[in-house]
């Protein structure tokens, strides 16, 4: 078992010499990339869906028992199916990390216009707003605060899917270090993929709280 | 059509929720520029009244017109002012009472210029860019006020809006809802439980029965402005109104 020194040094070490293919710069490079294109689509699709869900009942019924069924199933457990629909290349690693992510946005865009409080719209309404104009000027700005702790969760979900995703037959990436570092008995290599998992993650989300704290001044100014 | 003709015409107004008949066969008119209180015991279905004059909800029967035609929330311009704050939490002050005619979509500069203006009426004018969850329980209803005043109206329709606050918030904002109306010309409908409420806003009340609701009696209200809840006249009109009101 690797001592905290040991794991120390081989980080900086590999920062600078390559493992496998690349640094560990490339290799968090890799696996940031797949995560970034697997997140995107997971919260424009998700969104999107979450949104529809909240607004229309018809959406729901017909998207709501599908969803809930697929929704308790793990990115890992996805990985046989996806070898099988997707291959082993990078359209099957952004999957993964697409699962990964693509739940956590649903259901925090459908409660964010559940919620969303009747008098508001019945305000707006009121004041002359068309279906459009309510949705676009009262339903998604309220439910934006939901919407944003919803990418919240998804990111952090999407980045911890990383791993699952370089299981799929991967040559770089910090989940590729883990992997060969498991089958190598290399516990330094392992700490050495886990701890940038951890740090990146945290920056990820310190990123995210800061853009929301910029958007979403107004639910945040007294606290 | 010259001042003080009819700009709300209520016929045969009917509601019920199933079996239930809250709404019986309501008709009367609002004059342009009357500042009308419509009083009723508790649970008589004064908001179902309100609800249905504006098509919130489906009525069985009946119609309200307004300016002789059948009421349309976007042609003709009515302005609803709720019991709860209806203020929009993500925009600031000078934003929520522009909101309105954003909605009507008018020019910016047009926006700008309401806004100010109103905006000093209500007294906000340093608060511009504050957001609701930065502001005071009367503030909120003042900027919901203002918002409304702000689309200049052809009708005003209040539901309770002053029911959550305490007494001298109460009394502060309805002397400035009195300044409002007599500056604008505004013609309003305002919904209250509160009968010396209705007496000192008002220069007409309709009191409404227990369900299912008729009008048991409307009045005049001639009391000179600004008025003195303690005169014997106002004391007066307050009794005759409690009394009507009575139902036990």
């Amino acid at each position: 078992m690797a001592g905290p020194e040991e794991v120390f040094a081989l980080i900086c070490k590999y920062f600078i010499e390559p493992v496998g293919r690349t640094t560990l710069f490339g290799h968090i490079g890799a696996s940031l990339g797949r995560v970034l294109i697997g997140y995107s689509i997971a919260s424009l699709a998700g969104v999107t869906l979450g949104l529809a869900m909240g607004y229309s009942k018809t959406v729901r019924a017909i998207a709501a028992p599908l969803f809930n069924i697929v929704r308790p199933i793990p990115a890992v457990a996805w990985i046989p199916m996806t070898i099988l629909w997707l291959g082993i290349g990078e359209a099957a690693k952004i999957f993964i990390i697409f699962i990964g992510g693509f739940a956590n946005t649903v259901i925090n865009s459908m409660s964010g216009v559940r919620t969303v409080d009747p008098v508001l719209i019945g305000a707006a309404q009121l004041l002359g707003a068309s279906k459009w104009q309510t949705f676009r000027r009262v339903i998604l700005p309220s439910s934006f605060p939901y919407v944003f702790a919803g990418l919240q969760i998804s990111l952090s979900g999407s980045w911890m899917s990383v791993l699952a995703a370089e299981m799929v037959s991967s040559h770089e990436g910090v989940g590729w270090l883990i992997i060969t570092g498991m089958n190598n008995a290399n516990t330094a290599q392992i700490m050495a993929g886990m701890i940038p998992i951890g740090v990146v993650g945290f920056i990820l989300v310190s990123l995210m709280r800061w853009i929301e704290k910029k958007l979403c001044a107004w639910n945040d100014r007294s606290r | 059509m010259t001042p003080g003709d009819n700009i709300v015409e209520v016929r045969n107004l009917t509601k019920s929720f199933g079996d239930l008949l809250v709404l019986n066969d309501i008709s009367f008119d609002v004059k342009r520029g009357d500042f009308l209180c419509i009083v009723g015991p508790t649970g008589c279905g004064k908001t179902t009244f309100l609800n249905s004059l504006t098509k919130l909800y489906d009525i069985d029967r009946g119609e309200m017109l307004v300016n002789g035609e059948s009421i349309n929330l976007k042609k003709h311009n009515v302005a609803y002012i709720f019991q709860e704050y209806s203020t929009m939490q993500w925009l600031d002050v000078e934003q929520n009472i522009g909101f309105g005619l954003k909605i009507k979509k008018r020019p910016k500069e047009e926006i700008q210029e309401k806004v100010d203006k109103v905006i000093k009426l209500v007294g906000l004018e340093k608060y511009r860019h504050y957001y609701p969850n930065q502001l005071s329980v009367s503030m909120l209803q003042r900027v919901v006020i203002a918002r409304a005043f702000a689309t200049e109206p052809a009708l005003l329709l209040m539901d309770e809006p002053y029911g959550h606050l305490d007494l001298q918030l109460k009394y502060k904002l309805e002397d400035e809802l009195i300044n409002l109306w007599e500056k604008t010309g505004t013609t309003v409908i305002f919904i209250t439980h509160n009968i010396e409420e209705a007496v000192y806003l008002s220069n007409r009340i309709i009191v409404l029965t227990n369900k299912p609701t008729t009008i048991k009696r409307e009045m005049l209200n001639g009391l000179p402005r600004p008025r003195d809840i303690a005169s014997p006249d106002f004391i007066a009109l307050r009794d005759q109104v409690t009394e009507l009101i009575k139902w036990w």
